[in-house]
C-alpha cells in the first residue's frame, strides 16, 4: 500500500512539492519566531536573575542594563570606585560588588575592566582566567580572538576608539581566551580594572605635565550580588537618587534591579511577540486556506483516478487508506522539514541574538511548537479525510 | 453459468431496457453484437455489479447478484470478474506493472503477470509508461490486467472500440486465447469479430423480446 501510494504521489510530484512548501514554510515560520521570542525572553531574564542590583550613574535605566550586563549601548558616564569598597563593607546585604569599566577598543571589540567575578560560570578554551591582583592581563572572546589569530602570551594594543587608529603605548597580554558562548561575550576582551586605569594614568603622566596629581579611580557601574531580594530592596532604596561628591562635580546615582529594567524591554519586546504571533497565525490560517484549497483541486483531479479504481474493484476502504497514507506522508515530511528548517535558521539567528547576550539553543523545544507542527499536521491531512468520507458514502460507483 | 431473468434497466432519462431471458454457460465465450444505445455496455456493467438493474437479477452460479450490497459486489467483482474497459481505464502515468499491481491493493496475487503479458506480447512494454504505449498495447495492458487474477468470468465493453480493424483483430485474438476455458462476454459492433467467438448474441433481437443465440460457425460473417 505505502508502495503503490508513493509511486502516485510520483505522479503528482509538483502540486505535492507546492503542498510541502507551503506547510514547510508556514509551519517553519510560526514554529520559528514562536521558538526565538520565548529563548530571547528566558535568555534574558536568565542573565538578569544574576544579579540583583546595578549602581551606576543616574540616566537611563535601561541603557545601564543593557551596558553593563550585555555591552550594548554606551556607559552612561562614571561612578567612584570607592563605591565597590563601599559596598564590599556592607556585609548586611551585599555578597559581592563587581566593577565594571568599559574603555577603549581593540579592532572593534570592546574593552571591559571588571573582576574575575563576572566572568564566572564561563568557559576558558584555552589560558587562565584574570588575577584579580595582576594587571595588563587579558582574557579575550572567542571571536575576537579568531578574528584577530590571538593566542596565549600574545600583546594587544587598545585604541580610544573603534576608529581611532593611533594606539596606547602600553599593550595588554593574552592570558585566557574564552570558549564560544555565541553570546556577546565573544566580542569583548575581558581585563582587570586596574589596566583601564593604568593605561590612561601613563597616557596622561606622559602628555600632560600639568596634572601632576593622580585622577580618582572611577567605573562604569556596579553589578551588585545581593544577599537576597529584601537586601536588594534595601540597596536601591538607599542608593538610588543618592548625589555623590565627585572629582570635579557631584554625581547623581541610580541603582536598578536588573530584571525590572530587563522586564521594561521585554515588555515592549511583548508587544513585538503578539504581532509576531498576530502574522503567524494570518500566515497559518492562510495556509489551511491553501492546502485546502490544493487538496480539494487534487482530490477532485483524482476523483476520474478514484472512479477508474473503483471500476476494476478496488473498494472505498482500500482507496480512502490509500489517500490519507500519501497525505499523511506529505504532512510527516513537511512537518519535518518545517522543523528542520526552524532549527537552521534558529543558527543561523544566534550570532544576531547573541548580542543581546542571549545563547539560542538549537535543542530547545516548546510544547507549543509540538502543537502547531501537530496542528499543521491534520491540518493537512483532514481535507482528504472529509472528502474520502463523503466519497465513500456514496453506494454506486457509476455515478 | 450467469443466468439473466426479467431484466430492466430504466435510466433517469427515462430510456428503459427491456432483456430476455438468457443464460450464458461457463468456459464458453459470447460476442454481444449490436447498434450503439441498444443496451449491450449496460448488460455487462450490470452482470458486473457497476449497476443495479431496475427489476430481473443476474444469477452467477446460483448466487443473485441483485441482492447483494455495493461492497459485496466490489468484492465479488475483483475476485471473480475480469473487466476489459474500451477506454482501457489504465493511469497513464503509471507503468504496465504498476496498473496491474494496483489489485494487489485488494489482495490479488499478480505473479502471473509476467506470463500473461508474454502471452499478449507486450512483456517488453512491462516497465514503460502507459502514455508511450500505442492504442493496442494499451488494451493488452488492460487484457492482462483482467486476466491475471485468474477470473472466472471476463467481460470486455468494445475493447477494439478504439482499435483499426487490423490491430482489433490481434487483440480479439489474443483476448480469446488467454481467456480460454473461463466465461468471455465481449460487447462489439464489428460482427467481422464474430468468427473468434464461440456464440453470437444479436442484442437488437434479445432486447426486443426474442433472443437467438447463435453459434458463430453457423453465422453468416
Amino acid at each position: 500500500m505505502i508502495r503503490f501510494a508513493l509511486k502516485n504521489m510520483a505522479i503528482k510530484k509538483v502540486q505535492i512539492v507546492l503542498i510541502v512548501l507551503s506547510i514547510v514554510l508556514s509551519a517553519g515560520i510560526a514554529v520559528l519566531a514562536f521558538n526565538v521570542s520565548n529563548q530571547v525572553s528566558d535568555g534574558i531574564s536568565q542573565n538578569a536573575k544574576y544579579y540583583g542590583v546595578i549602581i551606576g550613574p543616574a540616566g537611563s535605566e535601561t541603557q545601564l542594563a543593557m551596558n553593563s550586563m550585555y555591552f550594548s549601548d554606551e556607559p552612561l558616564g562614571t561612578i567612584p570606585y570607592s563605591l565597590v569598597n563601599e559596598l564590599s563593607m556592607d556585609g548586611t546585604n551585599v555578597k559581592e560588588a563587581v566593577p565594571f569599566a568599559m574603555a577603549d577598543s581593540y579592532n572593534g571589540a570592546s574593552i571591559v575592566g571588571t573582576s574575575s567575578t563576572y566572568l564566572d560560570g564561563k568557559e576558558l578554551k584555552t589560558g587562565e582566567m584574570l588575577d584579580d591582583l595582576g594587571v595588563f592581563e587579558a582574557v579575550v572572546g572567542s571571536r575576537v580572538a579568531k578574528q584577530n589569530g590571538l593566542k596565549i602570551g600574545d600583546t594587544l594594543y587598545t585604541s580610544h576608539s573603534a576608529t581611532s587608529a593611533e594606539t596606547h603605548k602600553k599593550g595588554i597580554k593574552v592570558v585566557g581566551i574564552l570558549a564560544e558562548t555565541h553570546s556577546s561575550y565573544d566580542n569583548v576582551v575581558f581585563t582587570q580594572v586596574r589596566t583601564l586605569w593604568e593605561i590612561h594614568e601613563h597616557e596622561e603622566g606622559e602628555n600632560e605635565e600639568e596634572d601632576e596629581h593622580s585622577h580618582e579611580k572611577t567605573v562604569c557601574a556596579i553589578l551588585i550580588k545581593a544577599k537576597n531580594e529584601s537586601s536588594a530592596m534595601t540597596l536601591i532604596e538607599k542608593y538610588n537618587g543618592k548625589v555623590i561628591e565627585g572629582e570635579e562635580k557631584p554625581i547623581s546615582l541610580q541603582a536598578i534591579s536588573p530584571m525590572s529594567a530587563v522586564r521594561d524591554v521585554l515588555n515592549d519586546a511583548d508587544n513585538t511577540k503578539y504581532i509576531v504571533y498576530v502574522l503567524c497565525a494570518v500566515i497559518l490560517v492562510m495556509n489551511i486556506m491553501i492546502i485546502s484549497i490544493i487538496t480539494l483541486l487534487n482530490m477532485y483531479h483524482s476523483s476520474k483516478e478514484i472512479s477508474l479504481m473503483r471500476l476494476i474493484g478496488i473498494s472505498m476502504k482500500k482507496i480512502n487508506l490509500l489517500y490519507l497514507i500519501q497525505n499523511s506522508i506529505i504532512g510527516i515530511l513537511s512537518i519535518l522539514l518545517a522543523f528542520v528548517l526552524s532549527r537552521i535558521c534558529l543558527a543561523l539567528m544566534n550570532d544576531y541574538v547573541s548580542s543581546m547576550g542571549v545563547v539560542l539553543n538549537i535543542g530547545r523545544l516548546y510544547p507549543l511548537e509540538i502543537l502547531i507542527l501537530v496542528g499543521v499536521f491534520l491540518i493537512s491531512v483532514l481535507p482528504t479525510a472529509i472528502w474520502t468520507f463523503a466519497m465513500s458514502h456514496k453506494d454506486s460507483i457509476s455515478d | 453459468m450467469i443466468e439473466i431473468k426479467n431484466l430492466t434497466k430504466q435510466f433517469q432519462n427515462e430510456t428503459a431496457i427491456t432483456y430476455s431471458d438468457i443464460t450464458f454457460e461457463s468456459g464458453k465465450s459470447y460476442m454481444l453484437l449490436g447498434a450503439s444505445g441498444c443496451g449491450k455496455s449496460t448488460l455487462l456493467n450490470i452482470i458486473a455489479g457497476i449497476l443495479s438493474p431496475t427489476s430481473g437479477s443476474v444469477i452467477i452460479d446460483g448466487e443473485s447478484m441483485s441482492q447483494k450490497s455495493q461492497k459485496e459486489k466490489d468484492k465479488y467483482r475483483i475476485k471473480n470478474i475480469g473487466y476489459i474497459f474500451q477506454d482501457f481505464k489504465l493511469i497513464n502515468e503509471m507503468s504496465v506493472m504498476d496498473n496491474i499491481n494496483i489489485l494487489k491493493l485488494e489482495g490479488v496475487n499478480t505473479q502471473s503477470a509476467p506470463e500473461v503479458l508474454e502471452k499478449l506480447g507486450i512483456l517488453d512494454k512491462k516497465n514503460s509508461k502507459i502514455k508511450h504505449l500505442s492504442g493496442g498495447q494499451k488494451q493488452r495492458v488492460a487484457i492482462a490486467r483482467a486476466i491475471v487474477k485468474m477470473p472466472d468470468i471476463i467481460l470486455a465493453d468494445e475493447p477494439t472500440g478504439n482499435l483499426n480493424f487490423a490491430i482489433g483483430e490481434e487483440v480479439i485474438k489474443a483476448l480469446v486465447e488467454v481467456s480460454s476455458g473461463k466465461t468471455l462476454i465481449a460487447v462489439t459492433h464489428d460482427e467481422r469479430l464474430g468468427k473468434y467467438f464461440d456464440n453470437i448474441i444479436d442484442m437488437n433481437e434479445m432486447t426486443s423480446g426474442i433472443v437467438d443465440i447463435i453459434p458463430s460457425k453457423e453465422a453468416d460473417l
